[in-house]
This record gives structure tokens, sequence and C-alpha cells, in this order.
């Protein structure tokens, strides 16, 4: 199947996803994955902690664990949609970063990554595909965030390109 | 709605948007990264197009009452907050999407780094859980707040019930904006040739 062999031009791609999420923002809310991932960390540290987990008035007043949040199944979805398009072109196969700084890094932008969401209460993806859109003020606020954000790391990123 | 129908529908869209990103290879951060560190505009201008579909799609159903839009207040906290998701996604080389996606493939470091933003995701619940900012939820109340550093609610329906001005005139106005980025980055390409020019 032609799908399967050629790389998608992403205009189309993102023009396809955009009218989606406009149906998805009629029907439940617009994309969004780190509201999803909030409640998937909340459901791992419930299986360690049991019941403990309520202690943290965090996992009682902001988020409380629960398997039925539908945003949790948008980024299970993605990684099923993903599995099926690297399958189905033949482009499956493990990859592991090979040097130290590049696992040095992978490990820091993730824990920033992670503290960030929760800092906002919002990710990447509502930014651009959810909050700017609705001309929330606080989109603005983020993108101004996220730009002077990926600024910073772009020169600690060239920086260490450059060895 | 069920909320068995409105996790279906979750994941139904999700699959898509993996299917649709990993066979485009569109990624958030090479959107900003490129832009900035190589002058490339590839994802960049796929961005811009969704923003501009989105942005009159919204608006459009905002002006007549219909939508779900996103309601909390909003501050200082969205800055720091996505000035540290900015650096990260840099530095791991993939935002919440492209980690699902390339995790997808089979690319270890995009599982490792969504393992560190749950990670980063709990080490920041013990934080909030002693300073109690930025508010909860239940703890918002749509006001400008200085001593909580928080700037209240506003969005195109915010907007509209103001100023009496439909919320699809607003979004036509940032739709505009971002035509004319798209537009200069277009312009950009064409006067560098070669190859990125022949692209959408």
């Amino acid at each position: 199947m032609e799908f399967f062999r050629k790389t998608l031009d992403p205009v189309i791609a993102l023009g396809a996803i955009a009218v989606l999420d406009i149906f998805l923002f009629l029907i439940v809310g617009a994309w969004t994955v780190g509201g999803g991932e909030t409640m998937m960390t909340g459901l791992i540290a419930q299986l360690f902690m049991g019941d403990a987990i309520y202690r943290i008035p965090f996992w009682q007043e902001v988020f409380k664990p629960d398997a039925g949040y539908w945003k949790i199944y948008i980024s299970l979805g993605m990684l099923f949609g993903a599995v099926v398009g690297a399958v189905a072109s033949k482009e499956f196969f493990w990859r592991f970063p090979r040097r130290i700084s590049e696992w040095v890094m992978i490990t820091v932008g993730g824990l920033l990554m992670g503290i960030g969401i929760r800092l906002a209460f919002v990710c990447n993806v509502s930014t651009f595909f959810g909050l700017t859109p609705e001309l929330n003020l606080g989109g603005y606020l983020s993108i101004s965030g996220i730009i002077a954000g990926a600024w910073f790391g772009s020169l600690i990123y060239k920086r260490v390109l450059e060895g | 709605m069920s909320p068995v129908a409105q996790c279906l529908i979750a994941f139904v869209f999700g699959s898509v948007v993996g299917l649709l990103v990993q066979r485009s290879r569109f990624c958030n951060t090479a959107a900003l990264r490129d832009a900035m560190l190589f002058k490339t505009f590839r994802n960049t201008k796929a961005l811009l197009v969704a923003m501009m579909i989105l942005t009159i799609g919204f608006t459009g159903f905002i002006s007549v009452g219909a939508g779900n839009p996103m309601r909390f207040d909003v501050g200082i906290n969205q800055v720091l907050g996505l000035f540290l998701f900015g650096t990260g996604m840099v530095l791991a080389g993939a935002c919440t999407v492209s980690t699902w996606v390339k995790a997808g493939e089979g690319n270890f470091g995009a599982i490792w780094a969504l393992l560190f933003t749950f990670i980063g995701m709990f080490l920041f619940s013990l934080v909030w859980s002693f300073l109690y900012w930025p508010p909860a939820p239940s703890a918002m109340t749509g006001e400008l707040s200085l001593e909580r550093l928080q700037l209240g609610f506003a969005n195109a329906e915010t907007l509209q019930d103001k100023t009496g001005i439909p919320a699809i005139i607003f979004g036509l106005l940032q739709a505009g904006v971002l035509l004319f980025i798209y537009q200069r980055i277009r312009k950009r390409e064409r006067g560098q040739g070669g190859d990125a020019a022949a692209s959408p």
C-alpha cells in the first residue's frame, strides 16, 4: 500500500489531525496529552503505593487516580497507531541511544518535561492544538514560555553537538 | 455521553493521530528547534497550518455556543512551566506526541524519556503538596490575583461575551497572523531555492 511506502507530507497529516481535533472539541474537548500522562503517573504510583497515594494532597485535590479518564486513551491510541504504522511500513526496530551524553540529555529532558507540564497545567499539545486556537490567554503565555525554553534548550543542544 | 464512549472516541482519535504522525515524521520539537537552529521549516509550516484550521474551527463553533473549551485560571506558571518543558523537549529530542510515536517505532530513548516524564510529574506532585501552587482547580476564582501570580481566565468565549463581537472575528484575525507567518516562511524558502521551496 502506497500510504506505508512513502513519507506523508506533514502539512496534509497535520491538516487532517486538525479537522479531527475539531470534532473531538465538539464531543469531549480538544486534543491534549499532559493530562492523560499525569493520570497514568497517578495510576502507576497507586500500583506501588496503594491507598497511601491519597496522603499526598496533589493526588487527592488535583488528579485523583481514575482509569476511566478519557485523556489517557489518546496517548494509548497514539502508541497503538504508531506501532501499526511502523510495523506496516517495516520501520519498527529497536533503537538505543549510543552515547552517555544522549542518555543524560534524555533523562534530564524527560524530567523537565514532566515538571513543566505539571507546573503549567498544560503541555505543548494543549498549547498549540487547544488553548491558542481557543484564544485562551494561557495559550499565549505558554507559547512565550515554550519558545524561550526551546531556544535555551537549543543552545545547550548545540553545545553538546559541537562536543 | 458515557465515560466508556469518551474513552473509545479518545482511543480512535489517538490511533489516527499516531498513524499520521508516524507516517509524516511530524515532530513538534523539530518545528521549534529546527527553525531556530537550522532555519528549516518543514514541521513549522505543518504546525502553522494546523493552528489556522483549529483557530477558525474552534472560534466558529464557540461563536454559536458549541464545543468544549478548556476552562482554568492561568498565570506566570504557564510561562515558567512551558519554559522548562521547551528546554526539556529539545534535550530529550521529543515532545509529548513524539515520545509516544517514537516509542511505538521501538525507540528506547523515547521510552526512557516517557519514564522520566512520569517521574518528573510525580516529583512535582510532592512539591505541589507543600506549596499548593499553582492553585488547584477547586481553588481557582477566574479573577486576577497578584499574590497568587494568577491572571484569571480569558478565551474566545469571554471575548465574545465582553465585546459582543462574535468569536469567529477574533479567530479570523489570529488565523490571518498565522497565515502571514506561514507566507513569510514560504517566501524565505523560495529565496533559498532547492527542495524546501517545492514542498507545500
